[in-house]
C-alpha cells in the first residue's frame, strides 16, 4: 500500500482531499449552526450548471461555476433578508432551476462529455497540478477570511439579530458567509463533485456537534473529522478501487452514526431548562 | 461636552411601521441617564417595535429618534454597543454548542469592532460581568445545560460585557417560575443601582415592576400614558387600554384576560 504514496497523482489526490475536507468541514460549522444546510446543496447544483454552460460555450468552467454559485447564494440571501419567503423555499426553487439549466446545457452539447460528469460525481484521482494550485489558493483565501471574521461569524450563527443589535455589521457578515459557502463549493467540485460536496460540508460539522458544547472545540473537531475522512476515503478508493466521492461520504456518515451513539448530548438527563 | 440633563434617548413625534401597518404612532418620549423605565401595554401595542427602534434596527417613518444625540439612522457600531440588549426568551437553541463564557464573550465583539481579537482585558470584563450575575462558577458549562433563570442571567452578563450605558430588556421574566422571576427582577434592580445603568424594561407583568421603576410608559400604538407608577396605574387609564378584563385590589392590580369567562 505504501507504494501508492510514491505516485504523483496519488500525492495530488491526497493533498486536494485534505484541503477540501478541511475547508468544507470548517465552513460547515457555520453552515450547520446558522441553519444554511440546504444552501450548500443548492449552490453546488448551481455551480454545476455553470460548469455545463462553460463546456457548452468553451469558457473556463471554474469561472462560471463561481459566477453561478455566487449569484445563487446572493439571490437566496436577498430573498431571506426581504423576508418574502422562507430560505428553504427560495433555495429549493433556485436549486431545481439551476439543475434544469444544467440538464438543458448538457442536452445542447452535440457530443457526450465525460469531463462534465466528472464535476457532478467528482474525480479526485484525476486532479491536475494546476487544479491543485487553484484549490490551494482558494482554500487559503476562504480560510483566511473565516479566521479574520470568525468572532462575527460565530455571533451571527448564534443569533443574527442580537449580533446586529450589539454593533456587529450582521447583514454584511451574513453575505460574506454565503459568499464563502459558494467559493467552498466551487473549490470542492472537482474533488467530490456537485452531488456529494453538500455531505462534505454537512457531515463533519454535524458529527462534531454531537461531541462538544464549545464553539471552538466544535470547529477543531469538525476540521479533524473532515480532513481524516477525506484522506481516508481517498485511500479506501485507491486500495479497493471504488469511486472516491462515495468512499469519503460513506466513511463520514459511518463516523456520524458512531458519534450519535457516543454523544454526551444524547445521554444527558433533562435539565430544568428543558421544561421551558 | 453634552449636557448631563440631555436625554440619552429621545423620541420626537416618531412613528414606526411597515408599508400599510403602523406599529407605533406619534411617540414623544425622553429617557434620561440613570432612569429605570418600565414599558407596558397589551399584546400588539408596539412594545417590541419600541425595543427594535431603540436598538437602531428600525428607523422612524415620521418624526425623529435620537439615541446618544445621534439620529437613529446614523447610529454607528460603537453606539449600538452602548446598549446592552436582552432579547425575549426562547430564541436560543438548547443544543447550540456554546459555553457560558463563550456566550458572554460575544458581548465584547461589537465593542471591539472588526479585525480585533478579544484579549485578556476582554476576558476579564466578561468574567466581571459573570460575577455581577453570580454565574462566574459556571464559565465552562454548556449554555443549554442551565435552567431558564440561569440562562437569563448569562444573557444579562452578555449585555453587561458590552459595558453598556443602557440596558434594554425585552420581557426578561416570561417563561420563568415565580421565584426565578423575582430573582431576575431583583438582579436587574441591583445592576441599575450598582452600575448606574439606565434600564428600559419591557414587560407584561405590571405587578412585578410597579414598585421598582422610576417611570412607567404605557403603550397602545400611541403613547397612552407616561409618568410615575401612581400616575399611570389609574383605573380609568388602564381600563381604556386593557378593556374591562382588569381587577384592581387595594394592594395589587391584576390583569385577568379571561376574568369574564370565569365569573
Amino acid at each position: 500500500m505504501l507504494e501508492l504514496f510514491t505516485y504523483d497523482f496519488m500525492q495530488r489526490s491526497l493533498l486536494s482531499a485534505a484541503m477540501v475536507g478541511g475547508l468544507c468541514s470548517i465552513i460547515g460549522v457555520f453552515v450547520v449552526l446558522r441553519g444554511l444546510s440546504f444552501v450548500g446543496a443548492g449552490t453546488s447544483h448551481a455551480a454545476f450548471a455553470g460548469v455545463a454552460l462553460a463546456y457548452l460555450m468553451g469558457w473556463p468552467p471554474l469561472l462560471l461555476a463561481i459566477l453561478f454559485g455566487l449569484a445563487t447564494v446572493w439571490i437566496t440571501g436577498w430573498v431571506e433578508e426581504k423576508g418574502r419567503m422562507k430560505l428553504d423555499v427560495s433555495i429549493g426553487i433556485l436549486y431545481t432551476t439551476t439543475m434544469a439549466l444544467a440538464i438543458l446545457f448538457i442536452g445542447l452539447m452535440k457530443t457526450y462529455n465525460a469531463e462534465v460528469y466528472g464535476y457532478l460525481f467528482g474525480s479526485v484521482l484525476s486532479v491536475t497540478s494546476e487544479e491543485l494550485r487553484i484549490i490551494g489558493g482558494l482554500s487559503i483565501l476562504v480560510l483566511g477570511l473565516l479566521l479574520v471574521f470568525s468572532k462575527e461569524l460565530y455571533f451571527i450563527a448564534f443569533d443574527q439579530e442580537m449580533a446586529e443589535a450589539s454593533g456587529i455589521p450582521a447583514r454584511r457578515i451574513f453575505f460574506l458567509l454565503l459568499t464563502l459557502v459558494a467559493l467552498t463549493v466551487v473549490v470542492s467540485l472537482k474533488t467530490v463533485g456537485a452531488i456529494l460536496v453538500f455531505a462534505m460540508i454537512l457531515i463533519p460539522a454535524s458529527t462534531a456537534y454531537q461531541l462538544t458544547h464549545s464553539l471552538i472545540t466544535l470547529t477543531l473537531y469538525s476540521a479533524i473529522i473532515g480532513v481524516t475522512t477525506a484522506v481516508g476515503g481517498v485511500l479506501i478508493s485507491a486500495v479497493w478501487d471504488v469511486p472516491s466521492g462515495p468512499a469519503i461520504v460513506l466513511l463520514a456518515t459511518a463516523l456520524f452514526f458512531c458519534s450519535m451513539l457516543l454523544s454526551p448530548k444524547g445521554m444527558r438527563s433533562p435539565s430544568p431548562a428543558h421544561s421551558h | 461636552m453634552p449636557d448631563s440633563h440631555e436625554p440619552i434617548i429621545r423620541f420626537d413625534r416618531a412613528s414606526f411601521g411597515f408599508p400599510g401597518v403602523t406599529a407605533l404612532k406619534d411617540i414623544s418620549l425622553s429617557i434620561h441617564a440613570g432612569e429605570f423605565v418600565g414599558v407596558i401595554g397589551p399584546n400588539g401595542s408596539g412594545k417590541t417595535t419600541l425595543c427594535r427602534a431603540v436598538l437602531g434596527l428600525m428607523a422612524p417613518v415620521e418624526g425623529h429618534l435620537h439615541i446618544f444625540d445621534c439620529a437613529c439612522e446614523e447610529l454607528r457600531c460603537h453606539h449600538r454597543a452602548m446598549i446592552g440588549y436582552l432579547p425575549q426568551k426562547g430564541v436560543v437553541d438548547r443544543n447550540f454548542p456554546v459555553t457560558v463564557l463563550e456566550t458572554v464573550m460575544m458581548g465584547r465583539y461589537g465593542a471591539l469592532g472588526l479585525f480585533k481579537r478579544p484579549g485578556r482585558r476582554d476576558h476579564e470584563i466578561a468574567m466581571e460581568a459573570l460575577a455581577h450575575v453570580a454565574m462566574d462558577g459556571h464559565r465552562d458549562t454548556a449554555l443549554g445545560h442551565l435552567s431558564g433563570g440561569q440562562q437569563q442571567r448569562v444573557f444579562i452578563a452578555r449585555a453587561l460585557a458590552q459595558q453598556p450605558r443602557v440596558l434594554l430588556l425585552d420581557e426578561p421574566t416570561t417563561g420563568l417560575d415565580i421565584t426565578t422571576q423575582h430573582n431576575v427582577i431583583e438582579l436587574i434592580q441591583h445592576l441599575h443601582q450598582e452600575l448606574q445603568l439606565t434600564v428600559l424594561l419591557i414587560t407584561h407583568d405590571i405587578n412585578m415592576i410597579r414598585s421598582r421603576v422610576d417611570r412607567l410608559v404605557l403603550l397602545k400604538t400611541r403613547l397612552f400614558a407616561a409618568g410615575s407608577p401612581a400616575e399611570v396605574l389609574k383605573p380609568d387609564i388602564l381600563s381604556q387600554v386593557y378593556g374591562k378584563d382588569l381587577v384592581i385590589t387595594e394592594k395589587d392590580l391584576l390583569i385577568v384576560e379571561d376574568y369574564h369567562h370565569h365569573h
